[in-house]
């Protein structure tokens, strides 16, 4: 990877990061498991790898935006993710935020 | 699937050991999930190389792992500039107070040695590594503790702060800074030089160390100075007269006074520019030697070994010698005086044209 590839590379994760939370959190206004999460987002051209989308659930988990329970689906025990109470006043204003910076950005552009 | 229970046994070894099972239902819930959608899509079981690649898309297990590991810093971006602020004020104070410990058992030791001076410069880099192990350890509990007990943290330090914020007494990082307490504007190159740098200034002090370590070695290893005109020295029938010890030391005082004062500059934050003051009394402390070495009876620089046997043959030869380097040092002398006169004279008309510019 050339010093302009790995500089673009690190500037798009950078980009992706907080987007990513935001996405997920607004995909988790209905309840999803970990796979049907990843399918939905996926479905709505935003894709993500296992590896980064699963501990990101943890982390929202333990900052107390996420709600989860263990429950049988389809004869397996799948740990089903939520908004909870925190995290739907946060996504609010994460979603304002992210309106106001878009709406910036597009008149900038 | 063996495959896929192979993976997540090595996925398990890297988790978190309190959260593992945990994560590790969840996981492989997701993964038993997705693989029944990849087989259901194919009308299949997957083939032990499509398993293989299913896998490696997922990635190295160590990496997945460690994706749900908290990150840790040793030292965080919120602590760090400071951690390097207290990391380089050790670093000079510790050389500092290094240097004038080795300096005081140097003296004390009464006679030169030049093992000692050897050993005392192999220690620095030890007293670097110590010095900076010290500071690391501390400012990694001070991280810990703002990140693991950040209420408490801030607890203590507004009563240590005296109700102040956290860090607010310590200047540059207070929430509660003033913009009026900021430091007055440097003042531009007047000589179109640049400010020096901070690699710059401490590169003058540990080359100025270095010199000086130089400069203490001489006396048992004549080589350093001299090279290999020191065999000519042996046989030769002269040797230097005692005046060169005088100057020697008036040297060594030269060189630890501009060291000194170096490293204070650094420690203060004041290296951007020489002053003015420095320079005036390091032009005038660099008279003195030179003043011992014209003031000679005699001129006598160079001395025969054995006078009463060379006198003379070599007589001569010596004072010719004598002579000419005594016309050397006042054509220095006068070089250095007029210098010093220079600048004094410049520092007065600056100092005049300020007062002229103010009264305006």
């Amino acid at each position: 990877m050339t010093v302009s590839e790995n500089l673009f590379e690190n500037l798009r994760l950078e980009l992706r990061r907080g987007c990513l939370a935001l996405a997920v959190l607004a995909q988790l206004r209905q309840e999803h498991y970990g796979y049907t999460l990843r399918k939905a987002l996926a479905e709505r051209g935003l894709a993500i790898e296992e590896s980064t989308l699963y501990p990101l659930l943890r982390r929202l988990e333990s900052q107390g935006l996420l709600a989860s329970e263990w429950r049988e689906e389809d004869k397996r025990n799948k740990r089903f993710y939520r908004l909870s109470s925190d995290g739907e006043r946060i996504f609010g204003q994460l979603l304002e935020e992210w309106q106001a910076i878009n709406t910036s950005i597009n008149s900038i552009l | 699937m063996d495959l896929l229970d192979r993976y997540l046994q090595a996925v398990k070894k890297h988790l978190p050991w309190k959260r593992q099972d945990d994560i590790l239902a969840e996981l492989r819930a997701n993964l038993e999930s997705q693989l029944e959608d990849k087989e259901s899509e194919l009308g299949r079981p997957l083939t032990r190389g499509e398993a293989e690649d299913w896998l490696r898309e997922i990635g190295p297990p160590m990496q997945v792992a460690m994706r749900y590991q908290p990150q840790q810093y040793l030292i965080g971006p919120a602590v760090f500039p400071l951690y390097w602020f207290v990391l380089r004020l050790v670093f000079l104070w510790s050389m500092l107070i290094y240097l004038i410990v080795s300096a005081v058992q140097f003296f004390a030791a009464g006679a030169f040695s030049g093992t000692f001076v050897l050993e005392a410069v192999l220690r620095v880099p030890w007293v670097l590594m110590m010095a900076t192990a010290w500071v690391t350890l501390i400012f990694a509990v001070l991280e810990f503790c703002l990140t693991h007990y950040p209420a408490k943290f801030r607890e203590i330090a507004e009563k240590a702060g005296d109700g102040k914020p956290e860090f607010a007494w310590f200047p540059g990082l207070s929430a509660n800074w003033s913009p009026s307490d900021l430091p007055a504007v440097e003042k531009e190159p007047e000589n179109g030089k640049k400010p020096r740098s901070y690699a710059q200034a401490v590169a003058e002090v540990i080359f100025g160390f270095l010199f000086l370590v130089w400069l203490l070695l001489i006396p048992n290893y004549p080589f350093l100075l001299w090279g290999p005109g020191v065999l000519y020295l042996r046989v030769s029938p002269f040797q230097l007269a005692p005046v060169w010890i005088q100057f020697y030391w008036w040297m060594v005082a030269l060189n630890v006074m501009q060291l000194a004062w170096r490293s204070v500059d650094l420690g203060r934050g004041t290296w951007q520019r020489r002053r003015v003051t420095e320079q005036m009394a390091m032009g005038a402390f660099g008279l003195i030697p030179l003043g011992i070495l014209l003031a000679v009876p005699e001129h006598a620089y160079v001395a025969l070994k054995h006078p009463a046997l060379d006198q003379a043959q070599y007589g001569a030869a010596m004072a010719s010698i004598n002579q000419a380097i005594h016309w050397g040092f006042q054509v220095v002398f006068v070089i250095v005086v007029l210098q010093l006169a220079w600048e004094i004279a410049q520092m007065y008309l600056k100092v005049y044209r300020k007062r002229e510019a103010a009264v305006r």
